[in-house]
């Protein structure tokens, strides 16, 4: 989940750690558990998030939760956040 | 894809498009008339019918009154005004402003071919007649001269008017004034009766001796030789010297009985130029060409003619109205690169960046380069309305831009990519942009639809400022991200700002100002009923104030003109309106040193044609003519020199009337019309006589005119029929000679170097200047005797009766007043006075008009723009906000804005004019915008969760720089517009006054009054969101098992 202005910088972070594959939803809409401004693409809160789901192998988890932070740190009111889930099984 | 994110992922297109545009613009600009005034066709046909032999009332009955009936039914007429005077009808037709002349006139011929059948026998095919503005001079030269003066004619005609007429876009060139050669034969009528000759004997003679005639050929030898008889005169004093007859065995010549004298034309006009003979030359335009840049070919084609008119012959400029209109464009240019500097200086003073200010600024060229593509396109003109319309978009066009500026910087300056912070930060305000935009043209698009003279002024305004600022927005969505996207980088910021850098010395001003002012809100905010009351005194109190504004039409213009018609004494002779001139000339001379050049005509010239349909003229007529130097080079304004001149007027004796304007070019005219409508000619002069005598006693009246004039003496020669035929005579023969003995017979014609003049005989000026010598003319009946005048008849003074004017049908007197030192309004005000304590015969309407009805229709025509623009505002705040209330908020500055125009007006002592009306109806868009801007941001922060009181608060203190910035972009552009003083000023300088009067006021009253309006007007419901969603959502409360 992160604000759509990282988009950029997000697809970059997949280039570099050589991630292929991830499915990306642009303008989703959503508001964070504890902090930061809601994203709701209306009147009074006009910013959009966009997502984007990969499924990677563990040992380059780490890897990307490290350049997510380091994003993050750039300016935390813009926003970036990313959640690791296992994968049970695959077709 | 949205527009904005095409803009900014195609950075060479979008620049290209725009480079198009800005090509074309400048294309057109080049192209482009300049002219004072939008082109416009005054709607008015006249209709003359001439009927030779009827008099006045005969011509009333039998002509003017079916005609007029045949008139009243064609379509878009507005008034049918008439004069009947002897021998003459003219019927004049005003219609709609803006409606088809070409189509009037064709129903004014069908109108005329249904009734001519009924007309009289022996009434002429009436001529239609379009007035066109083309009529007017654009510039009037005149010609001193000394020892040539006598063949000024010939020597203007062919070195300096056929020239002017090759020039592209001259319509005519008319010279006025120009002594004519004539050759009089003047005979003395006892001489002719001696030697038993008469007047038409000598002309015949004359007209056989002067001849030249081929009589064939003869062959001779080898030769063929061709046979002439030689008799015409090469020199006119050669006619003295023919035979007229033979007396006693010896022969009579015509010195014997006449004096031939080769001199000029018999007086009938003299014209001076600076105290010296002269003629004037006006020069006419084509409709549709530049005024400027003919006149400016007309001064260099007679700069260079100027080598070949003889030495003592000198050229002078009295009036050339391109100056004039020159002079106001390259002012209101001026005025406008001034209004731009300051929008630079603002922008650059509250963002502190010199390529965000770039940014910004490159809107102003591109939103007024498109208004001249819209100007080339539509066939329009530079001219005041379009350069102050431009004016007035300039502060405006730069908002849009701003909005979209400030939300990217603030992107950038949390870390993002410029490229995406461009399109994430307009997606997220091009609606609200959208919206303020629509606003404005909500204000300014009403105006193209206002129809009536003004209408016709104003729509230029409308379509202007509507297109600039729709391309503003454009602009503000396109341009404005790509640039950014390309110029704003991500700078990490200086550690040590420098000393004197902005954030060092404006951000703390600025937040001090900031600070002061989420102070001064929560103070109201807590004190509601005391800013209410407060409010409300103010309003009242301005309401109470306007009473002592005064108001007139259009503002007049100081063009350094002074234009004088006298009329003196009817029917004083030539000579004597001679003598009077000259003392006004010494007046002049005396008084005005500021007259550069002065002109002077006395008396009338018959086939001076044009001149006569616009004003009356008569041997007892004077116009004066003065060019005064320019404004910045005189202490005396021209009002001030034309009430002097007015003063001195008065103390002639031989002055009846007289009417002083200033400028050439007065669009509206300024007189106050009292229109008596009756049909009894005594009781209605009668009154009009009582009127005029105490409309002169209201202080400020000044040329108090009545319409009706004096009647004129004339004299007549009664025939007694029976004794006529005792001699053989009839009325046709008698008075044949009689226009021979006293008009003259041009007997034959003159010729020399390839000119042909008029050979005259008449009896001497000495034998025709009383009735005696009237009654002693000889006329020589068909029997051969000679019959004197008296015998036949006698000659009686009589009085001729004043010509039959009529409005709407009715016969009408007019008095008319035209203010001078005080407002047309409040002289109106006075003489509506005066006409309700008059005492008016039943039977009688009165109605005061003139420029002051006119003045109530356009303010009529501003009130019900008002209106609209009202509505329109609250129609797009509604659909907005979806809310009823918060239009009615917002609208609460509105009201303030109108108590700052009055302020600005009285503190100014400015009138209110239809210019600073039109300022006070423009107010409603831009005021309104800010306080969307703001309540906007209310709304937004109360959705956020902030309680009502903080919201408002902290969106003030947070919206506080942008609409300072937007107001002060605006009141700052139209600072150089209200202070400017220089040619033309006057028209728009109220226009500017008042808008900022009214900006600068309402500003503070959205900043501190609107937030408290709707901190009470969200009271009810609207306070707390949240418990009326808990009491839509009950389903949760319910079905506890």
């Amino acid at each position: 989940m992160f604000n759509q202005a990282h988009s950029e910088r997000v697809a970059f972070i997949f280039d570099r750690l050589e991630i292929r594959g991830f499915s990306w939803w642009n303008e989703v809409s959503g508001r964070g558990s504890e902090s930061g401004e809601p994203r709701m693409g209306t009147h009074t809160w006009p910013e959009l998030n966009s997502s984007a789901l990969t499924i990677i192998p563990d040992e380059k988890v780490d890897p990307l939760l490290e350049a997510i932070r380091k994003l993050d740190e750039v300016n935390k009111e813009v926003g970036i956040r990313a959640f690791v889930m296992n994968v049970e099984k695959q077709y | 894809m949205s527009i904005y994110k095409t803009a900014v992922n195609k950075p060479i297109t979008t620049l290209m498009v725009f480079i198009g545009v800005i090509v074309l613009g400048i294309y057109s600009l080049i192209y482009l008339p300049v002219d004072l005034f939008p082109e416009m066709d005054p709607p008015y046909i006249s209709v003359i019918t001439s009927y030779p032999g009827a008099n006045a009332s005969d011509i009333e009955v039998n002509i003017t009154r079916p005609m007029e009936d045949a008139f009243n039914s064609i379509d878009n007429l507005k008034e049918i005004t008439s004069t009947s005077s002897d021998n003459l009808s003219v019927i004049f037709l005003e219609f709609e402003w803006e409606s088809d002349l070409n189509e009037a006139s064709n129903g004014i011929r069908d109108a005329i071919d249904l009734m001519y059948d009924y007309l009289p026998d022996g009434v002429s095919r009436p001529t239609i007649f379009k007035f066109d503005l083309s009529m007017m001079p654009i510039a009037v030269y005149a010609f001193k001269a000394g020892d040539s003066y006598l063949g000024l004619e010939q020597i203007l005609e062919e070195a300096v008017v056929n020239p002017l007429n090759r020039i592209d876009g001259i319509g005519s060139v008319m010279v006025i004034g120009t002594p004519q050669r004539r050759i009089y034969v003047e005979a003395d009528p006892v001489k002719l009766d001696a030697y038993n000759l008469t007047i038409e004997q000598i002309g015949n003679i004359i007209q056989a001796e002067n001849l030249d005639m081929p009589s064939g050929n003869i062959k001779m030898g080898k030769m063929d030789y061709q046979l002439r008889v030689e008799g015409e005169v090469r020199e006119s004093q050669e006619l003295e010297n023919l035979v007229v007859g033979s007396f006693q065995g010896g022969v009579v010549l015509l010195k014997d009985v006449a004096v031939v004298r080769d001199t000029t034309k018999d007086l009938m006009l003299e014209s001076r130029i600076q105290g010296s003979q002269g003629v004037r030359m006006m020069v006419m335009k084509q409709s549709g060409a530049n005024t400027v840049k003919v006149a400016d070919q007309v001064r260099k084609t007679i700069e260079n003619l100027k080598k070949n008119l003889p030495p003592d012959v000198e050229v002078l400029e009295v009036m050339d109205s391109s100056e004039f209109i020159s002079d106001s464009v390259t002012n209101l240019t001026q005025t406008m690169l001034w209004a731009l500097f300051f929008v630079v200086v603002v922008v650059l003073f509250f963002l502190g960046k010199w390529r965000a200010t770039f940014i910004v600024v490159l809107t102003i060229p591109i939103s007024l380069i498109v208004s001249f593509i819209y100007l080339f396109a539509t066939g329009g003109s530079l001219n005041i309305i379009s350069l102050a319309s431009l004016s007035i978009a300039l502060g405006m066009v730069v908002d849009d831009a701003i909005v979209v500026l400030e939300n990217i910087t603030r992107h950038i300056e949390r870390g993002t990519s410029p490229r995406e912070a461009a399109i994430y930060a307009t997606n997220e305000v091009w609606l609200s942009v959208i919206i303020t935009t629509l606003v404005i043209v909500a204000v300014f698009f009403p105006l193209t639809l206002v129809g009536g003279m003004t209408g016709v002024l104003f729509k230029q305004l409308g379509w202007i400022v509507s297109i600039t600022v729709t391309t503003s927005t454009l602009a503000a969505i396109t341009l404005t991200p790509m640039l950014a996207s390309k110029l704003l980088g991500l700078k990490t910021k200086r550690r040590v700002p420098l000393p004197f850098s902005h954030e060092k010395v404006v951000e703390p001003f600025l937040t001090w100002v900031e600070d002061f002012y989420e102070k001064t809100l929560r103070f109201a905010l807590l004190h509601k009923k005391l800013v209410l009351i407060l409010a409300l005194v103010i309003f009242v109190g301005s309401l109470f104030l306007a009473r002592f504004v005064s108001s007139e039409f259009i503002p007049e213009s100081d063009e350094a003109q002074v234009s004088v018609e006298i009329e003196l004494t009817t029917g004083l002779r030539v000579e004597e309106t001679i003598k009077v001139a000259d003392r006004i000339e010494g007046i002049i001379g005396e008084r005005y040193p500021e007259a550069e050049i002065h002109a002077m005509m006395a008396g009338s010239d018959d086939e001076g044609g044009m001149a006569g349909l616009f004003g009356q003229s008569g041997s007892n007529t004077i116009s004066v003519m003065m060019r005064l130097s320019p404004r910045d080079e005189r202490e005396r304004s021209v009002w001030a020199i034309a009430d002097d001149f007015r003063d001195q007027l008065n103390q002639i004796p031989e002055v009846v009337e007289y009417t002083v304007s200033t400028g050439g070019m007065n669009m509206g005219g300024t007189s106050v019309d009292v229109e008596i409508f009756g049909y009894d000619f005594e009781v209605t002069s009668r009154l009009a006589n009582e009127l005029s005598e105490k409309i002169e006693a209201i202080p400020g009246a000044s040329d108090v005119k009545v319409s009706r004039k004096d009647d004129r003496p004339e004299l007549q020669v009664v025939l007694d029929r029976k004794k006529m035929a005792e001699s053989g005579l009839n009325t046709a023969m008698v008075s044949a000679a009689l226009r021979n003995r006293v008009a003259g017979m041009t007997a034959s014609i003159f010729r020399e170097e390839g000119e042909e003049y008029d050979i005259v005989v008449r009896f001497g000026e000495e034998f025709r200047s009383s009735i005696s010598d009237l009654e002693s003319f000889s006329i020589t009946s068909p029997m051969g005797t000679r019959v004197k005048l008296g015998e036949i008849g006698e000659v009686q003074e009589y009085w001729n009766p004043p010509n039959i004017e009529r409005k709407r049908r009715e016969r009408v007197v007019t008095v008319s007043a035209v203010p001078s030192g005080v407002a047309l309004g409040d002289l109106a005000q006075e003489i509506n006075a005066v006409v309700a304590r008059a005492d008016v015969p039943q039977g009688i309407i009165i109605n005061v008009g003139g420029a002051y009805e006119e003045m109530m229709d356009s303010f009529m025509d501003l009130g019900l723009l008002l209106l609209i623009s009202l509505i329109l505002v609250f129609l797009v705040m509604a659909s907005q906000f979806e809310s009823f209330v918060m239009p009615f908020v917002i609208m609460f500055s509105i009201p303030f804005s109108f108590t700052g125009v009055i302020l600005a007006l009285l503190i100014t002592n400015t009138t209110l004019s239809v210019i600073a009306g039109l300022g006070a109806v423009l107010l409603i868009g831009i005021v309104v915008k800010n306080g969307i801007v703001l309540v906007d941001y209310i709304n937004l922060m109360r959705d956020r969760g902030y309680a009502l009181n903080e919201a408002i608060a902290v969106s003030g203190r947070l919206r506080l720089r942008p609409v300072l910035m937007t107001a002060f972009t605006t009141i700052l552009a139209m600072v150089p517009m209200a202070l400017s003083r220089g040619e033309g000023s006057e028209i728009w300088s109220p226009m500017g006054i008042s808008l900022i009067g009214g900006l600068v006021f309402s500003t503070i009253v959205t900043m501190v009054l609107v937030p408290v309006v709707y901190g009470i007007f969200s009271r009810r419901g609207e306070r707390d969101k949240m418990r009326k969603v808990r009491e839509k959502f009950t389903f949760l409360n319910e079905h506890n098992d």
